[in-house]
């Protein structure tokens, strides 16, 4: 049985694999096992979400119970998981109280965290140089310099019609044409892998 | 006449797929004899099996972060990859006092890393090393995932994160939590923003095409030396037809 199933998840997984990509191809012939293997897909990921997570909840479970020193961050996350499950569960997922939630907790706290986020770039930035002192890093920061001072009017100064100019150019140009070659090499990397899972090689799925 | 133009897209885009799987085929077999194809140098990929020697060696963990990628989506690709270098790794350090753990924020990647290590486990007749709660889901949306993952960064004993999945700007705050742990960081991501950013935030940081290649560095068998050697070609066949459009459209043949 341990090698069977291994063999049929394979299987499984190949064939319905092929389909979906020929219903990409041929959407008259295979389009209607195309939707509706799609649909499985989605459904299963639903609930693998809750099975997600229920192990979260576990891993903090484990972790309140334990003598570490942030339990109580565990505890917090255990309380605001039931509490919110019920209120979402007894209003509804777009009702008044689910809302209140989202608006006055997840709202403030991940826009906190994006104004860390801008904090930490900085720190990043003026770091680089001592962590690679290469020509390409001065490039990167003078680049990223012009970026910033072509975005926003400075002080006295207002608009400085120059650093709009080259902040344009750079924006439009270099940055497009390195964001190309970059997406280029993302889509061949991401057909090789789709094709190594197609051909079962890769088995992501424990077979 | 649109018919006619889907009807070409479409043929173009099996002939596409059939070239690359020709060629992945085409190199797995002709390859198979061949002693050993050498491989441009990429400084993390090194980093990462030095790492992995010294975890086991210091009795620390890695962290794997898979992303929030949706699989059903083309963001998967580059999870898949952070599946791959988590088998490379819990096969290394399989004999280590704490095992690899992994992060994703995403229901299916959670399942997936956790398949992935018990099946790791499984063939090294290993199974009672394996537990669920090293692959875990820290949080679905951007930040809250990368708030989630924090934790694990700096409280788990991890002596170097590998980032190999679909991550945007908030990597910068996963890569700062390694530095202030004094972790080492390589990684990698399919987003061009957050490439931008770890450029400036990683120790390591795999850019464009190079994440995809982790399979082929860390020893994951032929076949993904052979899909990183058909990347290669395709490559210089792009560029070649870049430069020729370039210059036909500078001699204006090209409208």
């Amino acid at each position: 049985m341990k090698k069977i199933l291994p063999i049929s998840n394979a299987i499984i997984a190949v064939i319905s694999g092929v389909l979906v990509l020929l219903g990409y191809f041929f959407p008259g012939v295979f389009g209607n096992i195309q939707s509706i293997l799609i649909g499985w897909a989605i459904i299963l990921a639903a609930f693998a979400l809750l099975l997600g997570i229920f192990n979260l909840a576990l891993v903090h479970w484990k972790k309140a119970g334990s003598d570490g020193p942030n339990r109580i961050y565990s505890i917090v996350l255990l309380i605001s998981l039931f509490f919110t499950i019920i209120v979402v569960s007894i209003s509804g997922p777009s009702g008044s109280a689910s809302l209140w939630i989202f608006n006055s907790f997840q709202v403030p706290v991940e826009i906190s965290l994006l104004a860390v986020l801008a904090v930490v770039l900085v720190f990043a930035g003026a770091r680089l140089l001592s962590r690679r002192p290469k020509w390409y890093t001065v490039l990167f920061l003078i680049t990223v310099l012009i970026v910033l001072l072509g975005s926003v009017p400075l002080f006295f100064l207002g608009e400085v019609a120059p650093l709009i100019v080259v902040r344009n150019w750079l924006a439009q140009v270099p940055a497009v044409a390195g964001a190309r070659g970059l997406l280029l090499g993302v889509a061949l990397g991401t057909v090789a892998t789709g094709l190594r899972i197609l051909m079962g090689m890769d088995r992501p799925y424990g077979g | 006449m649109e018919q006619v133009l889907s009807l070409v897209n479409y043929s173009l885009s099996i002939l596409f797929i059939l070239l690359c799987l020709g060629l992945i085929l085409f190199y797995f077999f002709s390859g198979r004899n061949r002693p050993k194809i050498n491989l441009r140098d990429i400084q993390a990929f090194h980093h990462i099996r030095r790492e992995v020697d010294l975890a086991v060696e210091s009795g620390n963990r890695l962290h794997i972060s898979l992303g929030r990628g949706n699989i059903n989506d083309l963001q998967g690709g580059a999870a898949f990859i952070g599946l791959t270098i988590l088998d490379r790794c819990a096969r290394e350090a399989s004999n280590s006092d704490r095992p690899p753990m992994t992060s994703s924020g995403d229901g299916v990647l959670t399942i997936l890393s956790q398949d992935t290590l018990q099946s790791t486990y499984r063939s090294l007749a290993a199974e009672q090393r394996y537990d669920p709660t090293n692959a875990r889901l820290t949080g679905l949306t951007p930040l809250a995932y990368a708030a989630g993952a924090i934790p694990i960064i700096h409280d788990e004993h991890v002596s170097a994160n590998f980032f190999a999945g679909h991550l945007g700007t908030e990597i910068a705050l996963l890569t700062e939590a390694g530095e202030r742990s004094r972790s080492l960081t390589v990684a990698g991501t399919d987003s061009i923003h957050a490439q931008a950013v770890l450029y400036a935030t990683s120790d390591e940081p795999l850019l464009g095409e190079e994440l995809y290649a982790a399979g082929a560095y860390l020893g994951a068998g032929p076949m993904h030396i052979a899909s990183l050697r058909m990347q290669d070609s395709l490559r210089w066949v792009l560029i070649a037809a870049i430069v020729i459009g370039a210059i036909l459209k500078l001699l204006g043949i090209l409208p």
